[in-house]
């Protein structure tokens, strides 16, 4: 958002998204009570206004309002940047991509990491066997290191 | 010397009298887990040893009613789109991957947790149906199978010439299972997803409080409609099975996944045929039990966690005391005996007034409490209460421990893994489901099933892999 027209007359905030409004003068109509308010906006800060001009014929409606103090109705819950943070969902552990790990909870190696040898069987076959010792010798040298320190648990 | 055809009581091992054989009884907890063996369920045979099945299946639902089978000792076929794959090891949490390799040339690719428990013991490989060549394997698999599930849309198998009006040709005793979102009739092409089931059977519409406390039609966070319905299709094979040894012939199952959500909506329907009446939904409480609920409490057990998800969301607790001793005990708990007084009677509670009220005081109660308190009061005086576990809760939880519900396997494939599904569908004396993997790469069992089991050439699977038919 650029900026915000907060109407006290309906205590809607009507939102002034920089798609539309980076570079824009004009009037825009209050979302929920229709008041006129005129703005001139540049490189996304207000230059003037928000002024009302009751009576005059608005260029616009803004895309998004909603009134925060009564709770939200328009916009929904976890919009970035409309309502307060989304605390429920733990973004801090989902980061949309992956999370390279390569020991369990109880410190216990698990393939969990790119890239990974290929398997040279025919047709992408694979055994039935992850030979860690073999295959991935650094982290089964961390592994030994965590069992030495007494980190591997059983739960 | 006595004669040794007479069978004498006394000389026989085991207990002489009854109340000797009471005594020598091993206690039932300890008959238990002397049976059940948990932890060793690979020293015993699997149930369906013998089945070979065929999953040409996607996402959860249909997977899961072959995981079923693969968990109870048949030998699965899994077969997947060459490099692709089922999509579901690319769709979740949030497209993040975890297990490597997902298959030879994508080196970079992983596959989601999401997948876990749902194609368990299965043997994996690739074929492209679309393709001629791929037609002679496909059915000398049909051949030496006993069935086959699929979750293609309805008529798609049979445009590829391998629905059940052609098998049934080659392989008179073939079940085959279709598993999808509608089925034949007028919604034909419909596809499925879970929250579709949950929607258009109507569960979604009674699951969530009412729209008057500020709920909404809730669908289950987790896909437990796939779960639930891919497990009904279990059921049916079976009984397929069973049927097939009694008449020798194959069954073909259709199972629409909307249907089978209806089941859960327990008496809905008829309530509806009944008196017209359009049931409501009533969130954590009950319409028939009164106090039987959950509750929120005022503080969390987790206040300093850094996860909102323990530091906001551990308040919830279970209570149940409905009938009038422990209810008046509950009141008296909350140093409300004038609600006793107000709903003396079972009846009287159970209203939806009384219930509002009772639940609103409950939790003034709890508001400045944390959950394990209201715990820690209600079980001191009698009364059932337990908390709303999160998964960190169940891991912990020693109950589940012990009866491994819980625990951890060491994949042979991809490492350490704790898992909680193929233990967690009752025990058997005999034979218990087990898991000997989790799941495998794209195409692992490639060479297995072509070469070992039908026969074919390296060569001629090393041209085929070349030419992305497998």
């Amino acid at each position: 958002m650029c900026d915000i027209i907060w109407c006290k007359k309906c205590n809607t905030v009507n939102y002034l998204d920089p798609y539309c409004f980076w570079n824009w003068e004009g009037k825009i109509k209050c979302a929920d009570c229709g008041e006129v308010y005129y703005i001139y906006m540049i490189q996304g800060h207000m230059y003037k206004g928000p002024e009302p001009r009751p009576g005059e014929e608005p260029d616009i409606l803004p895309l998004y309002a909603d009134k925060p103090l009564d709770g939200y109705v328009n916009i929904l819950p976890g919009t970035e940047g409309k309502t307060r943070p989304y605390n429920c969902t733990p973004r801090h552990i989902y980061l949309g991509k992956a999370d390279h790990r390569k020991f369990s909870i109880r410190n216990r190696p698990m393939r969990a990491w790119a890239p990974q040898p290929p398997s040279a069987g025919i047709a992408g076959s694979q055994g039935y066997y992850w030979d860690i010792k073999k295959l991935s010798p650094e982290v089964w040298e961390e592994y030994q290191e965590k069992i030495k320190r007494g980190e591997v648990k059983d739960w | 010397m006595a004669d040794p055809r007479e069978v004498r009581l006394e000389d026989l091992p085991g207990p002489k009298s009854r109340e000797e054989l009471e005594d020598m009884k091993a206690p039932y907890e300890e008959y238990c887990r002397k049976i059940f063996d948990v932890g060793n369920e690979f020293i015993k045979p699997g149930a369906l040893e013998g089945v070979r099945w065929m999953s040409c299946t996607m996402y959860i639902f249909t997977p899961h009613a072959v995981a079923n089978l693969g968990e109870l000792g048949a030998e699965i076929i899994k077969i997947e789109f060459p490099r692709v794959a089922d999509p579901m090891r690319h769709t979740s949490p949030f497209n993040e991957c975890y297990f490597y390799p997902l298959h030879d040339t994508r080196p970079h690719s992983g596959t989601g947790i999401g997948v876990l428990n749902a194609n368990v013991n299965e043997y994996y490989i690739s074929l492209d149906y679309h393709r001629e060549e791929a037609k002679e394997p496909f059915y000398r698999l049909v051949k030496m199978s006993d069935g086959l599930t699929e979750c293609y849309r309805p008529g798609t198998f049979d445009r590829w010439k391998q629905s059940y009006r052609y098998l049934q040709e080659i392989n008179p005793r073939f079940i085959y299972v279709w598993g999808g979102g509608f089925g034949y009739g007028p919604k034909a092409f419909g596809g499925s997803y879970d929250i579709l089931g949950q929607s258009h059977a109507g569960l979604a519409s009674i699951t969530g409080f009412h729209e008057d406390f500020g709920g909404h039609p809730v669908k289950h966070t987790n896909w437990c409609i796939d779960w639930y319905s891919g497990t009904q299709i279990t059921v049916a094979i079976l009984a397929a099975l069973y049927w097939r040894r009694k008449t020798g012939l194959g069954t073909m199952i259709e199972f629409s996944q909307v249907q089978a959500a209806t089941r859960c909506c327990g008496y809905t329907v008829p309530l509806y045929g009944r008196f017209g009446i359009v049931r409501q939904r009533w969130g954590n409480w009950d319409t028939q039990l009164c106090v039987h609920g959950i509750i929120i409490c005022g503080k969390s057990d987790y206040p300093n966690e850094k996860n909102p998800q323990l530091r906001n969301e551990a308040r919830y607790v279970m209570v149940s005391a409905f009938n009038d001793a422990d209810f008046k005990e509950l009141c008296d708990v909350i140093k409300r005996k004038d609600l006793y007084e107000k709903y003396k009677t079972h009846k009287e509670r159970v209203k939806a007034e009384a219930q509002v009220e009772i639940y609103k005081v409950l939790e003034e109660w709890a508001a400045d409490k944390s959950r394990s308190e209201v715990v820690r009061i209600l079980t001191e005086a009698g009364i059932l209460a337990m908390p709303v576990k999160n998964d960190k809760e169940v891991y912990e939880s020693e109950h589940f421990r012990q009866r491994g519900t819980v625990r951890w396997i060491d994949d042979p494939m991809f490492g350490d893994m704790v898992v909680q599904s193929t233990y967690s569908t009752g025990l058997f004396s005999e034979t218990p489901r087990r898991k000997f993997w989790d799941f495998r790469p794209v195409g692992a069992d490639n060479v297995k099933i072509y070469h070992e089991l039908l026969g074919y050439p390296i060569s001629t699977i090393k041209e085929w892999y070349e030419k992305n038919i497998i």
